[in-house]
């Protein structure tokens, strides 16, 4: 339950950290909006460069990044894998013949089973994944014999190359402005950010500052219920509860034990809370000032300029080059 | 004994900072009859975390536990073969609030819920509902109302009665009398102290009342800052000098005592651990 | 004296076939310490609920300062009464120390420079200020509550009410709670204690005594201590020095030197 802290704030010094979070979440969008409209490699090579700028004059640490990214490897890799297999559009860059014989079948049932015995002792599992996909292919394409009883073959289009590599690429700059937007901000001045922007839908009629102050005590709570899940879960494993095992039938019980006082201690914590907000002055829709105010700095001028020709610059280069 | 610590260390995991040892060295045995046990420290001392060790809920990160024949080291929770639920059935713990167990639509279906864990017949956990219900000091009516509509103090008499019905050996509680009033808390104790009597089973009550560890324990276990500092006879504790550091006040009964016979010489035997025989020995020593 | 708070006639229900509550009559004057003592489900949060107008009387008044309390007015006289809860948890609004003081005074649109002055000033008070960047979970039950303290400090409000707010700490952090009520007292604060334990009634000026929604005496802390049938009468306890006391009264045991020792030892818990 602890790990759900990627993409957490981490305290620090840098730019980044100075900036207003209104600053940082509008270059965000305009930014990931950039990066969706270059069509290039080349131009999405250099905006790539520019974050990576970005991060190292911000000072923050490509392993903060990486830990962001890691849970969505296995979506990058899906999606690379599926669009290299699939998509046959374009020009043929690559082609590799593959035979099939009991002994390749073998040697690479091999392969599987080695790496499904040794997988949990390897640190670098994604690496080792892949070697092991790299000498599986290696296997099928150089043993042509013998009793090959059939023939295939492993080819790369053009356009599945492209089109996988900017899936990915977009996928990563989503991610890593995101991290440091999240990693950079404290929560509270990312709630107030949120409200300022979101400030315009007044106009439609959603109270911004209610939404705000509804984020603003979910994040305060958060921490709270966590403990107290795990609270009850050890209180019902006292009474011999296995949340390890059991069929179905034990399973639905097991869940509603955890669910029914997780529900009745929160509806009476809200009730409680309600009070203790409304004892202290608190009316919702009222105006009330603000111990947190947002200070715009030139800075924050010059981050959104550059975001701003960040979007135009690959706005023009999309449509005049 | 029953349950057995060597040299017990738990250090909690936590990403940013390194994890912080909230028991340490802990070394203790407590026998599976005819025990009364207070644990006293103040909040963050490691009260808990060391309960939560005595029925297996945690284990060790350090050191190694033997609790009903069954040993336990921080190897344990990799090696599946060892089962820890059964250890839960003869160690029971009652945890601070009862709003964190009670969720069935009777009492008597929360009552069995533990039993039935465990494997008893339904019949046999209803029959052991009847008689816990009562032991708790709450009669058959009760069996049928919805757990949710009782009073603060009778939600955890029922809270105590789903332990009980489980037939432990021991039975550990979290601070069960905090926000009672005096009335509830004696009536309380007076449960425990039947348990501890009548059914012989060993007791061990978490608390911050003095009064409590003085009037009722035998033995009493000291935790502060994680380290199990006094392990022994209450009345030992409390006259040593050094309590206050450890930011304990002394028992009511023990202090009046000691104000009495500062100021008036009066003689009194021993050291009462009653209020009534406390004041049977003043009114004895102020005739003589 | 002062009146600053006096209830009339005062009856509650949460439905209409029970009466959590019955006839209250009470007045508190300025500057007092008074504690209302009861059992657990006498009534007595239920009181303190209606003070500050999170509960509608069924009949009776109450008036607070002069002002009469109705839908209109309560917003002003949660301006003159504040209130700390029983359980730190659920009171704590804001994500770190300093938002949760800063909370009530938001709602009542103080502006910024004067909020920060009052934020740092109120969280010495209650030495606190050292934790304004600290967050919940960081803190004991006790700190919680002190941070609850500061919060009502720093709306200047004139009445605070400590409802069981010591009973879920440990003995650490309610001595240190019962040390601020006396301080804020001893500076002019009006405070109403509300509890089960007869140790913190002592120090009060007066106590009420309820029992089943009904008062069953109001009268000062030294008569109400000594009324054995009173208290015995609403589940609660003497204090052990004068159960002592009654004891040998009862057994005929005479040492007036012992007995006033006795009255002396309970009064300086």
């Amino acid at each position: 339950m602890k790990n759900i802290v990627i993409g957490r704030y981490v305290p620090g010094k840098g730019f980044l950290y100075t900036l207003d979070p209104r600053t940082k979440i509008i270059a965000l969008l305009l930014l990931m909006a950039g990066t969706f409209i270059i069509d290039e490699l080349i131009h999405m090579v250099v905006a790539i460069a520019m974050i990576g700028i970005i991060l190292l004059i911000g000072k923050i640490s490509i392993r903060r990044v990486y830990l962001g990214l890691r849970p969505l490897l296995f979506l990058l890799i899906f999606t690379f894998a599926f669009q290299i297999l699939f998509n046959t559009q374009g020009e043929l860059l690559y082609e590799m013949p593959l035979y099939y014989s009991p002994l390749t079948i073998g040697l690479v049932a091999l392969v599987v089973v080695t790496w499904m015995l040794t997988k949990k002792y390897i640190r670098f599992k994604l690496i080792y994944f892949l070697i092991m996909v790299a000498l599986s292919l290696f296997i099928f394409s150089t043993l042509n014999e013998p009793f090959v009883f059939g023939q295939g073959a492993f080819t790369v289009y053009e356009d599945a190359l492209q089109m996988a590599l900017f899936i990915m690429l977009r996928l990563i700059i989503i991610v890593t402005l995101s991290t440091i937007l999240t990693i950079t901000t404290k929560p509270t001045d990312l709630n107030l950010g949120l409200e300022s922007v979101l400030k315009p839908l007044k106009i439609v009629r959603v109270n911004t500052e209610e939404i705000a102050m509804i984020i603003s005590i979910a994040l305060r709570y958060i921490p709270t219920l966590l403990d107290e899940a795990n609270k009850i879960m050890l209180a019902q494993a006292s009474r011999g509860v296995d949340f390890q095992e059991g069929k179905l039938k034990e399973k639905v019980m097991q869940i509603v034990s955890l669910l029914v006082p997780m529900f009745i201690i929160s509806f009476k914590r809200s009730d409680e809370l309600a009070n203790a907000m409304e004892a202290r002055s608190f009316v919702p829709g009222q105006p009330r000032t603000r111990l947190h105010q947002l200070v715009w700095k030139t800075l924050d001028t010059l981050v959104i300029i550059f975001a701003i020709g960040f979007l135009f610059g690959s706005i023009y280069i999309r449509v005049m080059v | 004994m029953a349950i057995k610590f060597e040299r017990v260390s738990y250090q909690y995991q936590s990403i940013d900072k390194r994890g912080y040892l909230a028991i340490e060295d802990v070394t203790l045995s407590i026998a599976g009859e005819g025990e009364f046990i207070t644990l006293i420290g103040e909040t963050g001392s490691g009260k808990s975390t060391l309960v939560q060790h005595m029925n297996a809920l945690l284990q060790p990160t350090e050191g190694r536990m033997n609790l009903f024949g069954i040993k336990i080291d921080k190897d344990t929770k990799r090696q599946k073969k060892v089962k820890l639920n059964p250890i839960r059935k003869q160690v029971g713990l009652v945890f601070q609030f009862p709003e964190y167990q009670l969720f069935e639509e009777t009492v008597q279906k929360d009552i069995i819920f533990g039993p039935r864990n465990f494997g008893v017949s339904e019949a046999e956990a209803i029959k052991r509902a009847k008689e816990v219900i009562k032991v708790v000091g709450l009669d058959e009516s009760y069996l049928k109302r919805s757990p949710f509509n009782l009073s603060g103090g009778e939600k955890k008499r029922v809270s105590i009665a789903g332990i009980l019905a489980m037939e432990p050996d021991i039975l550990i509680l979290d601070e069960p009398t905090s926000g009672l009033d005096p009335m509830g808390r004696n009536a309380l104790l007076k449960v425990f102290n039947d348990i501890h009597e009548k059914l012989n089973k060993t007791v061990l009550i978490i608390t911050h009342d003095m009064n409590t560890v003085y009037e009722y324990a035998k033995r009493v276990l000291v935790m502060r800052e994680g380290v199990l500092v006094y392990d022994g006879d209450p009345l030992q504790l409390f006259s040593r000098r050094n309590i206050e550091n450890w930011n304990l006040e002394t028992p009511e009964i023990l202090k009046l005592q000691k104000a009495l016979q500062s100021k008036f010489n009066i003689e009194i035997d021993n050291y009462p651990r009653s209020k009534k025989a406390l004041f049977e020995a003043v009114k004895e020593g102020v005739k003589q | 004296m002062e009146t600053i708070i006096e209830i009339k006639d005062l009856t509650f229900g949460y439905s209409s076939d029970q009466e959590v509550l019955k006839n209250i009559n009470l007045s508190i004057n300025k500057g007092e310490w008074i504690t209302i003592l009861g059992h657990n489900g006498s009534g007595k949060s239920t009181l303190s609920k209606l003070l500050i107008g999170l509960l509608k009387a069924r009949n009776g008044t109450i008036r607070v300062d002069g002002l009469l309390l109705d839908e209109n007015t309560v917003y002003d006289i949660r301006k003159k009464i504040g209130i700390v809860f029983q359980n730190p948890d659920n009171q704590f609004v804001g994500v770190t120390v300093r938002d949760d003081i800063a909370f009530g005074l938001e709602n009542l649109q103080i502006e910024r420079e004067e909020m920060i002055e009052r934020i740092d000033s109120f969280s010495k008070k209650v030495d606190m200020f050292e934790y304004l960047n600290k967050e919940p979970q960081q803190l004991s039950g006790g700190q919680k509550q002190r941070v609850a303290i500061a919060g009502i400090l720093a709306m200047e409000t004139d009445v605070i009410i400590f409802d069981e707010a010591t009973s879920m700490l440990d003995p650490k952090g309610r001595r240190k709670i019962m040390e601020y009520m006396r301080k804020l007292n001893e500076e002019g604060t009006t405070i109403i204690t509300i509890t089960h334990d007869m140790k913190e009634a002592v120090e009060s000026d007066r106590i009420v005594v309820l029992k089943d929604g009904k008062i069953l005496k109001t009268d000062t802390s030294t008569n109400v201590l000594n009324d054995k049938a009173t208290l015995e009468q609403s589940n609660l306890e003497l204090l052990l020095p004068l159960e002592l006391l009654y004891y040998l009264n009862e057994n005929h045991v005479d040492r007036k030197e012992l007995k006033d020792y006795l009255w002396q030892l309970s009064l300086s818990e």
